[in-house]
């Protein structure tokens, strides 16, 4: 018979340093689950991105036991990433501290498809171009869709 | 170490901007919440300023209202502890709370309270250092337990026969729970913890034995340092990584002259056991 689901935990946590301090630790504790077993497992499956903030979602069962699913690191990290900058824009609708390009912003869609409400990437495309733009990173180019016209 | 708990009032579609730019500034982790977002800091890290400075300069594109308090030091696994169950290995060791009745059936009986320090046997990797351990010479060694967590590991190694443990963990947790929990056990070996990493271990500080249940990164830095704290003829245990990372972990420990003598997994996490040759 399949466990009984307590509910969800969505976290974002940075790869390979989770800990039991908060917010891991009342959000796991308060469920009384194994707040060190999960450290370990997040740690262990997410030593390949350390640092880099992933969502988490948690499934707890009524018998305390848990799992769960690791996904895609937020599109504005990716941004910063390809973009090779630290910080967003200090005025990000007036001065622009860095590009990328469609290229960048396909392989960002890519990505990031498993866990969007996109069902085409050009739609991806235009989710991801829009974060750019709002933390004054330019996209460089015309879009693809664009090209033709 | 106290967190500061950051409230920010804020759109959804800035919240994950503002995921990307604490993450630069040292936040180590966030929840979505219906009003925006909360991140969290270690207390040391956290710099208002800073803070101030990136709310300042999305505001100009959308509302962002940030509160902050600091969040006190609390034993958040407490729940889970109260309730854990005893856990066996082999039909030799049995670990349980204070709170379990003793089972004469075990020839090693070891007392953890956890207190929010990782190692109480009920993780994998635990287990399969402990049931390594079992099969390794311990009596009269100086063992070193790398991340030591609750001390659980030393404090088998104790029991086995070592006369002198060293441990240490870079959470304060869990050096705090380590000496409790060699108290508690009432260890006849000479004791030694701290909080810190490898490096604080004085140069020319010999082991006999070695246990480093951390992870794959922890150790594929650090096993050339273990080396040079390990007597010839020593044994060390490496564990805390996935079966897919133990090609790695071999890799590294036999380049820097160690022997595998064998491995284990257990649900897909592995541990590694190597020697260091004796001098002839």
């Amino acid at each position: 018979m399949a466990k009984e689901i307590g509910g969800y935990v969505k976290l974002q946590v940075k790869g390979g340093q989770a800990n039991p301090s908060p917010p891991i630790g009342p959000a796991l504790g308060s469920k009384g689950l194994n707040i060190m077993e999960f450290c370990k497992q997040f740690n262990g499956r997410t030593q390949d991105k350390m640092g880099v903030v992933l969502p988490v979602v948690i499934t707890y069962y009524k018998d305390k036991s848990f799992d769960f699913v690791i996904k895609t690191p937020p599109a504005a990290i990716l941004l910063l990433e390809a973009s090779k900058v630290k910080t967003g824009s200090a005025q990000p609708n007036r001065l622009k501290v860095g590009s990328v390009s469609w290229d960048q912003v396909r392989t960002i869609a890519e990505t990031k498809m498993p866990d969007l409400n996109c069902f085409t990437i050009d739609s991806a495309m235009k989710m991801i171009a829009g974060t750019a733009r709002s933390m004054g990173i330019t996209v460089a180019g015309k879009a693809p869709w664009e090209e033709n016209n | 170490m106290n967190y500061i708990e950051v409230a920010l009032n804020v759109e959804p579609d800035y919240s994950e901007i503002l995921v990307a730019e604490l993450g630069e500034l040292g936040f180590e982790s966030f929840v979505e919440t219906d009003e925006g977002l909360l991140a969290y800091i270690q207390e040391g890290d956290f710099d208002e300023t800073e803070l101030q400075n990136i709310v300042a300069k999305y505001l100009e594109l959308t509302a962002i209202a940030a509160t902050w308090k600091s969040l006190e030091r609390k034993n958040w696994n407490e729940e889970w502890e109260k309730s854990y169950e005893p856990i066996e290995v082999g039909n030799q060791v049995r670990v349980r709370a204070v709170f379990h009745k003793p089972d004469p059936a075990f020839t090693y009986d070891l007392l953890i309270q956890p207190k929010m320090s990782f190692g109480t046997g009920h993780h994998e990797t635990t287990w399969l250092v402990m049931n390594e351990q079992l099969s390794l010479p311990h009596q009269g060694l100086a063992i070193m337990d790398v991340g030591c967590g609750t001390g659980i590991l030393a404090i088998l190694g104790a029991k086995l026969g070592a006369v002198s443990l060293l441990g240490f963990d870079i959470d304060e947790w869990a050096v705090e729970n380590t000496v409790e929990n060699f108290e508690m056990n009432e260890l006849s070996a000479e004791t030694e913890v701290f909080q810190g990493t490898i490096s604080k271990v004085p140069e020319g500080k010999m082991f006999g034995g070695i246990l480093a249940n951390i992870n794959r990164n922890i150790l594929l830095c650090e096993i050339p340092t273990y080396i040079q704290h390990l007597e010839p003829g020593g044994w060390l245990v490496t564990s805390g990584f996935y079966e897919v990372d133990q090609p790695d972990i071999e890799q590294c420990a036999i380049e820097n002259g160690l022997k595998k003598l064998r491995s284990n997994t257990r649900n897909q996490w592995a541990t590694v056991v190597f020697e260091k040759a004796k001098i002839e």
